[in-house]
């Protein structure tokens, strides 16, 4: 008797892709919001900040994210709130990606020249107007195309949520599925990786859209 | 007025400005000339709390611009200040550049705010550049740029810091002629320059700074043609 892919196959691998995309948008959002703060507050003059935020950031980026997973899942049953493995696996991934999108932002905070900012203060702005009108825009356009390739990397680590059993399966774990039961790994792997593709050259797209507004509105000037 | 009392500034060990006295009046020009590293661009800086001082005192119309109950974000509107350094906010257009402090400090709603920057544009001969980035301008635009920008907040003083430095020499006349035109208006100015002649010619008096004190002050003619302290002398002997 032999097995074949079917239908249900194959919706199994586009849930599986929606999973990974879902999880990239959840993760990548809080992430990037917690990496915002933790970036931002490491380059205030704050010693603090800076040295507890850094080793928070260090230990994040020297943990192998499937560690993690588990660490961080196995921690929170022991200390008796045990959690769904597809919350914990979220919530792990968050912490993990805002340790690399700290590193990003404090970089684009930091790109931009002293001068720009005590032309700012200068003018008669706030600290956070300086910030979030002048550092903020600047620095941003900066390191738009590292954060653009973490983001990417986040998408491709989401299939390690794996480990934890997470269900519904993300994409890699549902091409597992189908592979062992019909034996194709080859065919149903090269199918994976069409989805993978895809899903990120969709951001890839969107990212150098708005990259290419920024260039178009100073060509536009000329 | 701007009243310099005493001021003493260092960088940790490093003393750089011991014992500054000057009074500038309203509608004075007044240039700081000197050798690098004598402590001029800190004085200004000190002058607008950009950066700190260790002791004496700074009064800007009657407010003690160290003074821990001081708005300084306040009292920096009425200071403008321009560099050597190009800084121009790169991300916004000329006329985005000049409206965005008046928008977001003054809240001057948007349609004012350009208008006022197209007004300060024109003043310093870039009304026909509104629309282009900082990096579609020369040097010396830029720093026109830079003195719109700090006009449109409508500052009762000016602090600048070699704003020709870094122009290449083709340039430095239209930046000098848009500073003349400030002094005839009456502006108030506090300036650092090496453009010895343009101090003569514009400013009523000239400090010559010498490792972090005044070393000598006086009429602007006066002091470059006539100087009585030897290193004064030598300086501009140095630099004529
Ligand atoms: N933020 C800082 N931290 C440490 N040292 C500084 C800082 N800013 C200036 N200094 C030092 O203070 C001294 C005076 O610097 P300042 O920039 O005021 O000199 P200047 O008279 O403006 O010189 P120049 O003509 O080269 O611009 C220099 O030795 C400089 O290295
Ligand atoms: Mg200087």
């Amino acid at each position: 008797m032999t097995y074949t892919f079917t239908t249900n196959d194959f919706l199994l691998m586009v849930q599986g892709a929606g999973i990974t995309f879902l999880l990239t948008i959840i993760a990548g959002v809080i992430g990037t919001f917690m990496g915002f703060l933790v970036g931002w507050a490491r380059t205030t003059k704050n010693a603090v900040f800076y040295y507890s935020l850094g080793a928070y950031v260090d230990i994040i980026r020297s943990i192998p994210l499937i560690i993690q997973f588990v660490l961080f899942n196995s921690f929170m049953a022991i200390a008796g709130y045990p959690m769904d493995p597809f919350i914990s696996g979220i919530i792990t991934l968050s912490i993990y990606i805002s340790g690399y999108v700290a590193e990003v932002v404090k970089a684009g905070i930091e790109s931009v020249p002293d001068v720009t900012r005590k032309a700012a203060r200068g003018l008669g702005m706030t600290y956070y107007q300086d910030f979030f009108y002048v550092v903020v825009p600047i620095g941003m356009r900066t390191v738009f195309p590292s954060w653009t390739g973490l983001m990417l990397g986040l998408m491709k680590d989401t299939s390690l949520i794996a480990v934890l059993g997470a269900t519904p399966p993300e994409l890699l774990r549902s091409s597992q599925i189908i592979i062992n039961r019909i034996q194709e790994p080859l065919m149903i792997l090269l199918g994976a990786g069409a989805f993978y593709f895809i899903m990120c050259y969709v951001i890839t797209h969107f990212a150098g859209r708005y990259e290419k507004i920024w260039q178009q509105k100073r060509q536009a000037a000329l | 007025m701007i009243e310099i009392q005493e001021v003493h500034k260092s960088f940790g060990s490093l003393k750089v400005l011991k014992g500054i006295d000057l009074t500038v009046e309203k509608g004075e020009v007044v240039c700081l000339i000197g050798a690098s590293g004598s402590g001029k661009s800190t004085l200004l800086l000190c002058i607008n709390a950009l950066e700190s001082i260790n002791s004496g005192k700074i009064i800007v119309d009657g407010i003690d611009v160290h003074a821990p109950q001081t708005n300084q974000d306040q009292l920096r509107r009425k200071l403008g200040i321009i560099f050597q350094q190009f800084n121009a906010f790169p991300h916004l257009t000329a006329q985005q550049n000049v409206a965005l402090a008046p928008r977001k400090v003054l809240k001057t709603p948007t349609k004012y705010a350009q208008a006022l920057a197209q007004e300060h544009l024109a003043k310093v001969g870039l009304g026909d550049k509104l629309d282009r980035y900082p990096a579609q301008l020369s040097g010396g635009q830029q720093q026109r740029l830079a003195i719109a920008r700090a006009l449109a907040m409508e500052p009762d003083y000016l602090l600048l810091d070699e704003v020709t430095s870094a122009l290449d020499p083709e340039l430095v006349g239209e930046v000098l002629d848009t500073l003349r035109m400030l002094a005839e208006d009456g502006m108030t100015m506090i300036a650092v320059t090496h453009e010895i002649p343009f101090a003569r010619e514009v400013a009523d008096r000239v400090a010559f700074f010498h490792q972090g004190v005044i070393h000598e002050i006086g009429p602007a003619k006066e002091l470059i043609n006539n100087p009585q302290q030897q290193r004064t002398k030598e300086f501009l002997g140095n630099i004529l």
